[in-house]
């Protein structure tokens, strides 16, 4: 079989055409199957009782006056809790830093569960969970961050040493010594605000106990690896006594369905009451309690370079304040050494990470998994170095661009870029957004008084999930297998499903699947199902994180769907007296290529499969069905003495172009136009890329504008609802032009790369550089989101005296 | 996020709803449109232990066009109000005011009575109330009806002087007898939708020579309740308005205000936007009303 062609699109039957998605008929009509639609007779109901200290010892538990209560079927603490589950896993080697579902003996952040409420309904549990007398006695806490690392700091985790959980310095390449020749320095301070993703389903588990076949079945909102395992483990239950069902609709994640303290003290309940339990966590729960915050930053960055702007060496510092607990959020500080340098031909840099516990709510994975944040403090340096030199912002990108030949590009922190073209890309997006006429409208606004800005980013997406920064960030920890897998079956009648072997929280895995299944054996995607496997009789799968799955899934279904070609063909040969290679297979029929009407079609060679094996050739199991296990592209390394590793394998990029105006007397922002060049090597559904890119664009205004868990100096969280947590809406976020461009992976089964990220990576970026455009006429800026309305007017406020300005002009 | 225990009864008259109120005591509240109602009692922030819905009385649902004012039913969905077209000819500032006021979602079951009796100090509604100078309309089982002035209505945020036995039966809105009128509403929130962070309106008539014959000015979310200007905008009574009065008279509202801090925006912040506010809406209102003839009147003196 000839590669195909991967830099044309038309190479392709199915990859890259426009096609109605599997999903989205059931989503739009209503159908789907989330978690909470699944009830079983019997069900009770969790309620839980939250903290209101952000730390303090428990003395005591009064669960009486609620047990009392109406409907009320258990009341369960921390303390018995922990008697029966083991702690929940740690990303690093803080083995002391121990988390439980309910907090044990001490809360250390306001809202932490204390308490679960079981009942015969969630009315029920929620007024029984008002009646249970917790007695506090207050401790000290530690809120911010940089308090937090000092030693003399209040520790969140008595036992551990301090509140730092990793902090290491990475040299890579004579920095000092670039530092020291490269005539111009700058250093900035740039702080990422505490957000997340916030997605419309909360987290949502049921579990069910079989006594008598001694099985947990469980239903989550679930995107997370070794989700089974970790709850087996907790449970102290052997791996095959835990049966997650991956068939149901998650409704949102990009990262934070991480709900394995929800499930753990769920299944616990359904163990040890004997009766389904549910939780659905509502929205206090979940921004308060649910551990769904995200990356928290303090970054230093300091640049060396020429007078050209051209970059000698770098050096980050992050602070990344990740709350009261590890999980795995400290590791979000690890992606980024994978694509540390961004873009850039960087040839030294000094990464010094240090994740901080506070007694904040504990940080979870969101989407890019802290990739975002450094990116946005990449590329405010970058702007500040060309405001230093006086130099146009994008020269002095093109400037430091890695070139379109240069690649595979060896990263002085050990991972090889796969392929790129970015200028190219740039001048795509430049073009789209007619830049020069931006320029204009800018100046023009200018010249009436008003504050006008362009912003510019040039960002990657690392893609692949090729997780090798738990094994940077914790020496212990040996993990190195990054799979995923498919399973294709033809049966009797001719019909394709195909398997996958975890989760989808949204990003059209069935559309895929059917897609690259279709494509290999040339059939109608449109008739291939995909399904969900259970994690008993599920393939490995590492699942759909990291923004893997195009790459992983779509690779593991191809290979499932050659090897069942493979047979077709071995069937036809038998059968046909000839050998594979004299063989042509289109559309499922395989003929003689020098006769073409000696042939033999799909039901004939699916017949000879199911149903004849006197016409099998010797060797080939009966049926039609081939499963494809594979390990992540250039996967399987440990790190070097230094830190060095290869990371993600495939690197998307997007180029975005911003324009905004600010009210100066309201300090309102407005985006008048938004262009995003992108390029993540080829699309398999551009409909899905796109749609995931629009989404990650509106996420990356929230980070930029308005989105912020804010916290009291008393560590109470001040942002619990939506009401104060500011999503933007469809009013906030202007229409969005996207320009494709296609540098195909050469890793990959097709050329594609990762794209759930796609938009949020970039977004932030520009729009802090649009904003710190508009004020630079001031000799203003702002480095630190989210840029506020109150932020914005403080820094363009005029003189009082001045007369007020009218709005607005017009959006386009 | 399940309100605490409560009981529900559909009134079928206002008479109805006011024995209820009557019955039940000072625990009871009515229920209109539920679109702030229900996410507090979601949260447990109230717990009525009886919900008397009033959403159904067509005696509660009306919109009266009369020469010198308009009556408009205390549980009157806000869109009816939007969507009426005589209405927006004859009092164009309450559609300017709904275009800010939540969501067509909320505004399909929002009900202007519930926006009054509410009483939140950013709401746009009240705001309005208090810049028509509107008359309202209560009604007790025990003390039948009163008539109070809006800025008399309202004594503090989420507070009002509304009795616990007592439904807010009707608005009234005075309409003003000049033929050149303007009237303007803005404000700032962070996003289109929420609860202003300030809000102003104005509302403005010109004489042939384009002479302020009457004006007024309200400000919301500045205080604790819907702020009433009408005393600084006297200045322009008789004027020829220019842009120097009208900062004045933005400022002098601004010298007065003490504004609350939260955690989207500051007492500083507040007061600049308040200037800002003010200024843009009585210049607009301005306009609006010089356009009422066509002739230049309403530019700047």
């Amino acid at each position: 079989m000839s590669a195909p062609d991967t830099n044309s699109p038309s190479a392709f039957l199915h990859i890259g055409k426009k096609r109605r998605t599997k999903e989205d008929p059931r989503f739009v009509t209503g159908r789907g199957r989330f978690a909470a639609d699944i009830a079983i007779p019997g069900m009770k109901h969790v309620a839980l009782v939250a903290s209101p200290y952000p730390s303090a010892r428990i003395v005591s538990i009064d669960a009486r006056q609620a047990l009392a209560s109406p409907g009320v079927v258990s009341v369960l603490t921390g303390a018995e809790l922990a008697r029966h589950t083991d702690f929940l896993p740690v990303g690093v080697d803080a083995p002391k830093v121990k988390r439980y579902p309910l907090a044990v003996d001490q809360v250390r952040y306001a809202g932490e569960w204390v308490a679960a409420v079981v009942a015969d309904s969630r009315a029920l549990a929620e007024d029984a969970a008002e009646l249970v007398e917790v007695e506090y006695d207050p401790l000290p806490y530690v809120i911010d961050p940089e308090q937090a690392v000092r030693a003399d700091a209040h520790r969140v985790h008595a036992d551990h040493s301090s509140n730092i959980l990793f902090h290491r310095k990475f040299v890579w390449g004579e920095v000092d010594a670039a530092f020291a020749a490269a005539p111009h320095h700058l250093e900035c301070r740039v702080r990422w605000g505490r957000s997340s993703t916030v997605p419309i389903e909360t987290f949502v588990v049921l579990a069910n106990w079989d006594a008598g076949a001694g099985l947990m079945d469980v239903w989550a909102s679930i995107q997370m690896p070794k989700y089974p395992d970790q709850l087996a483990r907790a449970l102290r239950l052997p791996g095959n006594a835990v049966r997650v069902h991956f068939d149901v609709d998650v409704g949102g994640s990009y990262g934070v369905k991480r709900g394995i303290k929800h499930t753990v003290l769920v299944a616990h309940l359904a163990r040890s009451l004997g009766v389904p339990v549910r939780l659905i966590e509502d929205r206090l729960e979940n921004m308060r309690g649910g551990d769904m915050q995200g990356p928290d930053r303090i970054f230093n960055v300091a640049l060396a370079y020429d007078d050209h702007g051209v970059v000698k060496g770098m050096r980050i510092r992050a602070l990344d304040d990740v709350g009261a607990h590890a999980g795995r959020s400290p590791l979000q500080l690890g992606k980024p050494v994978g694509a540390i340098i961004g873009p850039y031909r960087i040839p030294c840099v000094e990464y010094e990470p240090c994740s901080v516990m506070t007694n904040k709510t504990p940080q979870e994975a969101v989407r890019g998994f802290g990739q975002s944040p450094t990116n946005y403090a990449i590329e405010t340096a970058m702007d500040k170095m060309a405001r230093s030199l006086g130099l146009d912002r994008i020269e002095v990108r093109r400037r430091n661009l890695i070139g379109p030949h240069e690649f595979p590009y060896l990263i002085p922190s050990g991972t090889h870029y796969d392929s790129g073209d970015y200028a190219t890309v740039l001048d795509k997006a430049l073009t789209q957004a007619d830049y020069d006429d931006l320029v204009r409208r800018r100046d023009a606004a200018r010249a009436h008084g008003r504050l006008a800005g362009i912003g510019i980013s040039t960002c990657l997406e690392p893609s692949g999930g090729n997780s090798s920064f738990e094994v940077l960030f914790n020496p212990k920890n040996e993990t190195t297998t990054w799979m995923d897998s498919a399973l294709v079956r033809v049966d009797l009648s001719g019909s394709i499903t195909a398997v996958m072997n975890t989760s989808t929280s949204g990003q059209g895995h069935e559309t895929l699947v059917s897609t690259v299944v279709a494509e290999i054996l040339e059939r109608d995607p449109a008739n291939i199902r995909v399904i969900h496997a259970d994690s008993l009789n599920a393939l490995p799968s590492n699942s759909p994180v990291g923004s893997r799955m195009a790459i992983m899934l779509g690779g593991a279904a191809a290979g499932a769907a050659r090897r069942v070609r493979a047979n077709l063909l071995s069937i036809a040969s038998h059968n046909l007296g000839v050998p594979v290679e004299a063989l042509t297979y289109a559309e499922g029929s395989a003929w003689v290529t020098a006769e073409p009407d000696r042939r033999l079609t799909w039901d004939q060679l699916v017949e000879i499969a199911h149903r004849k094996f006197h016409q099998m050739p010797p060797g080939l199991e009966p049926g039609l069905q081939e499963k494809y296990v594979w390990e992540v592209p250039t996967g399987g390394g440990l790190p070097t003495a230094d830190g060095r590793i290869q990371m993600y394998p495939c690197h998307s990029f997007e180029a975005h172009v911003v324009y905004i105006e600010i009210d100066r007397d309201t300090g309102k922002p407005q985006i008048q136009r938004y262009v995003c060049g992108h390029d993540c090597g080829v699309m398999i559904t551009p409909d899905i890329v796109h749609g995931m890119t629009y989404g990650g664009i509106a996420h990356g205004i929230g980070a930029a504008l308005y989105e912020k868990f804010a916290f009291s100096e008393e560590g109470q969280l001040l942002a619990g609802t939506f009401m104060d947590y500011l999503i933007p809406s469809a009013l906030e976020v202007p229409s969005v032009s996207i320009t494709d461009h296609c540098t195909p992976s050469p890793l990959t089964t097709f050329g594609q790369k990762g794209s759930g990220e796609a938009g949020y990576l970039g977004g932030p970026a520009a729009i802090a550089s649009a904003i710190n455009d508009a004020l630079a006429p001031l000799a203003q800026s702002i480095d630190e989101l989210p840029m506020t309305h109150e932020a914005l007017w403080t820094r363009a406020r005029r003189d009082p005296l001045e007369p007020v300005q009218r709005g607005h002009a017009p959006s386009e | 996020m399940k309100p605490a225990p409560f009981e529900y009864q559909r009134a079928q008259s206002i008479e109805h709803a006011l024995g209820l109120l009557a019955e039940y005591g000072p625990e009871a509240k009515l229920i209109a449109g539920g679109q702030s109602l229900t996410p507090m009692m979601a949260m447990r922030l109230v717990r009525p232990t009886w919900l008397i819905d009033i959403a159904g009385i067509d005696a509660l649902s009306h919109v009266t066009i009369m020469d010198h004012e308009v009556r408009v039913g205390g549980a009157t969905p806000q869109y009816v109000l939007e969507e009426h077209a005589e209405l927006g000819q004859c009092l164009p500032i309450i559609g300017q005011a709904l275009a800010w006021v939540g969501h067509i979602q909320t505004r399909n079951r929002g009900t202007i009575g519930g926006s009054m009796v509410h009483a939140d100090p950013s709401a746009e509604l009240p705001l309005v109330s208090v810049l028509l100078d509107a008359r309202l309309i209560l009604q007790s089982a025990r003390a039948g009806r009163r008539e109070l002035l809006a800025r008399e209505f309202f004594n503090g945020p989420m507070s009002t002087v509304i009795e616990p036995d007592e439904c807010l039966i009707e608005i009234v809105l005075p309409r003003w007898r000049a033929s050149r009128c303007g009237s303007a509403f803005d404000e700032v929130a962070i996003r289109h939708g929420d609860f202003a962070l300030v809000s102003a309106c104005a509302q403005m008539a010109l004489d042939a020579e384009g002479r302020c014959q009457q004006a007024a000015l309200a400000l919301g979310g500045a205080d604790n309740i819907p702020l009433d200007c009408s005393a600084e905008v006297t200045a322009l009574i008789g004027q020829l308005p220019t842009e120097d009065a009208i900062d004045g008279i933005a400022r002098s509202v601004v010298a007065r205000l003490s504004p609350p801090t939260d955690l989207h925006a500051s007492a500083d912040y507040r007061r600049a936007l308040a200037r800002t506010l003010c200024v843009r809406v009585l210049r607009s209102a301005l306009a609006r009303a010089g356009e009422r003839t066509g002739t230049p009147a309403g530019q700047m003196a």
